[in-house]
């Protein structure tokens, strides 16, 4: 070959590979930036840059939205279900992580010159002191030409050429998405927010848990950051411009400030940070939640800088006066510039709150069957039970249902002075025959956990021949529920079967099989919630809301679920006190529980509701 | 600006098309121009000693050219008388150039590690030595060492002195040898940087080849290798001998590929504008002694150092003298040697802290120096030795002992260079045959040390391939050559494959970062 033809081969390879890199690029489209509908994927996307891939997704949806939540990360957690209800709108969550306020204006002013909108909600991080025009990584963190004024043949020739491992990793990431969250796909598309539904599920109680769980609060690191004039002075330059471009278009404009976790905020000197929220009043009045009561609480947050959806419902219900919720007396004030001064000074001397102001410990016992002997290791006689009830009602323990801890978890409702919760579960007629006496007769409450397809099962399991210790029926259940002592709630209609007396796979308890696809594991068990609420609904009229573990085994598929399908309480197996949060709804999830038989003896009982793990 | 970078990429291109499609009589002017573009991108400061450097240079070669004129044009008789008269004044001219560059590199290069020497003395008299806070211009060893040679050249009345400064000054600046040489010659280099060419295919294709293969060396091979030496060298003290022992070997690895590769891209790139530059390395592992090995790697600053230094010095008169009393004073052999011995030492020497102001490299030089001394002395004994073996100098099973026993003498001349201090490297290899610990050698221990499985098979891969193409260069010729007789596909396919492996395994590199880490905290 000679070396012209050899150069011209040469070329057009190199062209060729060039062209492959460029057309997968074009193709997968990891950054969303290419706006095609081939292997659209908006929530990877929007993972692997928010600026450009929730842009590109607003170019097809945005006449879906007519109102928009702007700034960094922290954002996401100031729900939009709830500010479409309050406001009456359409919001879309543009949350960009490390966003500083010149990522906003320019997403501000692009919306507001493309798009109709009616409000617009800018939320300001103690960081947009400290960072101003950034740009960590010139691919995830990109913002779309359309935004920037940047030359577009140079943005699009950046993504076309980009590592093509980018879109390889997409393309392997679509043969992993699960319907849980996973670290390549965080964004629920059409909302725009941080898909939370684990967090939104996981069970929290006590600290001591919560430190394991997230380390960070035990030890939170260490830094030490300043504020930058020259950012501030951007931050609210930027936000001058945002406040008047709102004004000429009639753009309601509501400015808010994210909760920090007390010991960010000590990342900074505290006459800076309130410098900065005080300059940041001159602009524009804002919510500020950033310093409070809550700022103390670990659990409110889920990371360093991150707080909760439930404290965004919090603030927003602050903001909107909605009393239904719970709310911090202390949370949220509306700041200007006659007040701000005046706000920050009060701040300086804040103290963390006393825990028994938003947090109660619950003990819960449960109890299964009760019979004359006693002997199985789940059984009771009625005579100890009632010794057990006899006891914990002299001590001046009161059994509350578990609405009663919604209502204190929700709405912030008191509970009494010494709650207790007692359990039964399965669904046994013994339940009915002396359980029920005993607890009208020392007036306590108390819950029970009914496996549907057994209940009225008085000999034989469900339509076989194998005996069974007998179930109370729905009629049975009425009866008890209305003296109102008793609330009967789940304990799956069928998801706890005995393998033995089963003619095909049994479901043993809640779990999902290893060969089962999360599709139909979740409409197993959306399908038996279904049939457990209509059947004990249909009977007793009561809501079913509340669900104990068949065998305490649970996952967080199985939490998820049940969340979705209206299950806001949950019950294990696993032994331990709990500790029930204000405005924090996941600390109803996966109570810890006392196992009572006739081994556990009176002061064991009452060792164990005054808060002792072991009475010796 | 490296030349890994894309904006390299671009500036070459660029130019090769300037080159080509403007005038041939100002093409040298286009090399000259991308040669500033390629200083003024990479920080402009280096260009003002590129013009320092080829201004002296540049008055010296016109003085000497002046002397050497009034000796010409003197009548034949008085030739002599003429020459001898100017005599002092061009070594006068030759000792200005020598000192203002070499002045100027021992201030650049040296003076902070005299300075923390002398300091305890200075001490003593209440005198704190200044530190130069001058940053070390790119290639400045090389172009100095380059232009002194030039001046030395006509002082040697080789050639007549570059009357254009500015054609002078694309000898001293021409870009692509500027980070790591080769030191060229003017009689060499001069001519080819200042002929007018037309476009050759030849030149463009073996450029093209020559170049990627020094890609290959360098991105696929050292840069890899260097993770691993990168991480162990941080903190040798936490690890066993053997780990340290395979470090130094991927050190070695590593050297060789990034310079040898280096060289190719800068002989690769020059190429593309017919330009041949000096051989600078050729495949230093079949070495049957270090002094071959010092033949075979960084030939041009080896040469350097024979022509305008060991020459020199062997033949100055303090030399001669000294010769004449050790073999006066010494019988035998020893007293013959002497003289050449410690010529030897010097280079090496120099040679040493040429590489950088340190003890290590001062110890490097005295390693070299002494093997080389050494192996000249005891040069009898094994022959009479080898005699009495019965061993064919040509064997080839004697060859590769020899070939092993100086890669081995050199693998251990590594340790004193890439040890963070010279007595940690005497640390490595006490740690080496005291605590070699060679069972983490195989348990994983090295899959933590910043390289993958992966790696470590593209390593072997690509070191197989390494030896394999010098086996065949060495045994056989260029393998380019050896490539034209094959079927076009199979051309093709050494097109492709070396393009795909370089974006691969090259190109694509540590700087991703996969969606699981970009920053996220849902």
């Amino acid at each position: 070959m000679s070396s012209k033809k050899w150069l011209g081969l040469f070329f057009a390879t190199v062209l060729a590979l060039g062209a492959c890199v460029a057309g997968l690029n074009f193709l997968v489209d990891p950054f969303g930036v290419f706006s095609h509908k081939a292997l659209e994927w908006p929530s990877y996307e929007m993972t692997i840059n928010p600026r450009t891939a929730k842009m590109t997704y607003l170019k097809e949806h945005h006449d879906e939205y007519d109102s928009y939540l702007l700034g960094c990360s922290s954002t996401s957690s100031f729900p939009v279900d709830k500010l479409n209800q309050y406001l009456n709108a359409r919001f879309y969550n543009l949350i960009m992580y490390g966003a500083d306020l010149l990522d906003v204006e320019q997403q501000a002013v692009y919306l507001l010159e493309h798009y109709e909108v009616k409000h617009l909600v800018v939320n300001v991080y103690l960081d947009n002191a400290s960072v101003y025009d950034s740009l960590p990584d010139p691919l995830s963190y990109a913002m779309p030409p359309e935004c920037t004024g940047e030359n577009a043949g140079a943005f699009y020739l950046k993504y076309l050429f980009a590592d093509p491992r980018h879109s390889v990793d997409k393309l392997r990431a679509m043969g992993q998405d699960t319907y849980l969250t996973q670290s390549f796909d965080v964004f629920h598309e059409s909302t725009g927010a941080y898909d939370k539904k684990v967090r939104d599920a996981e069970a929290i109680g006590d600290l001591e848990r919560y430190y394991e769980a997230y380390p960070v609060f035990a030890n939170y690191p260490e830094a030490d950051c300043r504020t930058d004039e020259s950012a501030i002075t951007g931050t609210l330059e930027s936000l001058t411009r945002i406040r008047d471009l709102c004004q000429e278009k009639g753009v309601e404009l509501l400015v808010l400030t994210a909760p920090l976790y007390h010991e960010y905020l000590n990342y900074y000197d505290f006459d800076d940070a309130a410098s900065f929220y005080i300059r940041l009043a001159q602009v524009v009045p804002y919510w500020d939640f950033s310093y409070s009561s809550v700022s103390f609480e670990p659990r409110y947050f889920y990371d360093e800088t991150h707080f909760r959806n439930s404290v965004g419902d919090m603030a927003l219900a602050r903001i909107f006066g909605d009393t239904s919720i719970y709310v911090p007396e202390d949370f949220g004030t509306y700041v200007t510039a006659d007040n701000a001064q005046a706000h920050w000074e009060a701040l300086r001397s804040l103290q963390p709150p006393a825990a028994q102001d938003y947090t109660a410990s619950v003990p819960v016992f449960m109890y299964h069957h009760l019979d004359q002997e006693g002997n199985d290791s789940t059984a009771i006689t009625p005579e100890h039970f009632e010794a057990q009830i006899a006891a914990l009602t002299q001590a001046g323990y009161t059994a509350v249902l578990p609405d009663a801890l919604r209502a204190y978890v929700i709405q912030g409702t008191p509970l009494p002075e010494k709650p207790i919760v007692i359990t039964f579960d399965d669904g046994y007629l013994s339940n009915y025959e002396y359980a029920w006496p005993i607890l009208k007769k020392y007036g306590q409450q108390a819950t029970i956990f009914a496996v549907g397809a057994t209940a009225g099962n008085t000999e034989h399991y469900k339509d076989t021949d194998y005996p069974i210790t007998p179930h109370f029926s729905w009629e049975q259940a009425r009866e008890m529920v209305d003296s109102g002592v008793i609330s009967v709630q789940s304990h799956t209609f069928d998801l706890h079967q005995w393998p033995d007396y089963e003619s095909g796979r049994a479901r043993e308890n809640i779990l999902p099989f290893e060969d089962e696809t999360e599709a139909e594991y979740r409409s197993v068990l959306s399908q038996d919630c279904e049939k457990i609420r209509n059947a004990i609904q249909g009977s007793t009229g009561e809501e079913v809301h509340v669900l104990a573990y068949p065998a305490g085994r649970y996952c967080d598929l199985s939490q998820v679920t049940l969340v979705e399908n209206g299950f806001d309480t949950t019950f294990t197996t696993e032994e331990g006190g709990n500790t029930l949060i204000r405005g924090l709804p996941q600390s109803l999830l996966g109570l810890h529980r006392y196992t009572m038989h006739q081994a556990v003896s009176v002061e064991q009982t009452l060792a164990w509701a005054a808060g002792a793990e072991n009475s010796d | 600006m490296s030349f890994t970078s894309l904006p390299f990429l671009g500036l070459v291109a660029g130019a090769v098309l300037l080159y080509y499609l403007l005038p041939k009589k100002i093409q040298w002017a286009v090399l000259l121009a991308v040669s500033m573009a390629f200083y003024a991108i990479g920080g402009g400061k280096t260009i003002g000693y590129v013009f320092y450097t080829a201004l002296t240079v540049y008055i010296s070669g016109l003085l000497l050219g002046h002397f050497h004129e009034k000796k010409r044009r003197a009548p034949k008789e008085e030739r002599k008388a003429v020459a001898a008269k100017y005599k002092t004044h061009r070594r006068a001219v030759v000792a200005f150039a020598c000192l203002a560059n070499f002045v100027l590199l021992y201030v650049l290069k040296y003076w902070n590690f005299t300075a923390d020497l002398l300091q305890p003395l200075a001490d003593q008299g209440g005198v704190t030595l200044p530190l130069s806070e001058l940053v070390l211009p790119l290639g400045v060893s090389f172009f100095m060492f380059q232009s002194v040679g030039y001046v030395i050249d006509v002082y040697r009345d080789k050639y007549l002195p570059e009357r254009n400064f500015f054609k002078l000054l694309l000898f001293v600046s021409f870009f692509p040898q500027m980070v790591q040489g080769p030191i060229s010659r003017f009689d060499a280099l001069g001519p080819q940087l200042l002929a007018q060419r037309k476009l050759d295919f030849d030149d463009l294709k073996y450029g093209i080849q020559l170049a990627m293969w020094g890609y290959f060396k360098k991105l696929v091979i050292a840069d890899r290798a260097a993770v691993l030496v990168n991480t162990v060298m941080g903190d040798p003290w936490s690890h066993g001998g053997g780990v340290l022992a395979f470090t130094i070997l991927l050190y070695c690895i590593q050297l060789y590929g990034d310079f040898s590769g280096g060289i190719d891209i800068t002989r690769g790139t020059a190429r593309l504008f017919g330009i041949d530059l000096a051989e600078n390395f050729r495949r230093p592992v079949f070495s049957t002694s270090l002094t071959d090995f010092w033949r075979r790697w960084h030939i041009t600053l080896g040469a350097w150092m024979r022509d305008y230094l060991f020459y020199p010095l062997s033949l100055s008169k303090p030399f001669s003298r000294l010769g004449k009393f050790t073999r006066r004073h010494i019988k035998g052999k020893l007293g013959k040697i002497i003289p050449t011995s410690l010529a030897t030492f010097i280079i090496y020497f120099v040679i040493g802290i040429w590489h950088g102001a340190n003890w290590r490299y001062v110890a490097f030089g005295f390693w070299n120096g002494a093997i080389i001394t050494a192996s000249l002395l005891l040069a009898p004994r094994f022959a009479a030795w080898k005699a009495a073996l019965h061993i064919d100098d040509k064997a080839p099973l004697w060859r590769l002992f020899q070939m092993v026993r100086t890669n081995v003498l050199v693998f251990f001349g590594r340790y004193i260079t890439r040890a963070p201090r010279l007595l940690t490297a005497v640390w490595m290899v006490k740690q080496t045959f005291r605590a070699p610990q060679l069972h983490q050698l195989f348990d994983g221990t090295l899959l933590t040390l910043g390289l993958t499985g992966g790696d470590f098979l593209l390593l072997f891969l690509g070191v197989a391939v390494l030896l394999g193409a010098e086996w065949h260069q060495e045994k056989r010729g260029e393998i380019r050559l050896a490539l034209e007789t094959k079927p076009p596909v199979v051309q093709w396919l050494a097109i492709l494959v070396p393009l795909v492996v370089l974006f691969c395994f090259g190109v694509l590199r540590a700087d991703y970062i996969s969606s699981d880490f970009i920053y996220k905290q849902f």
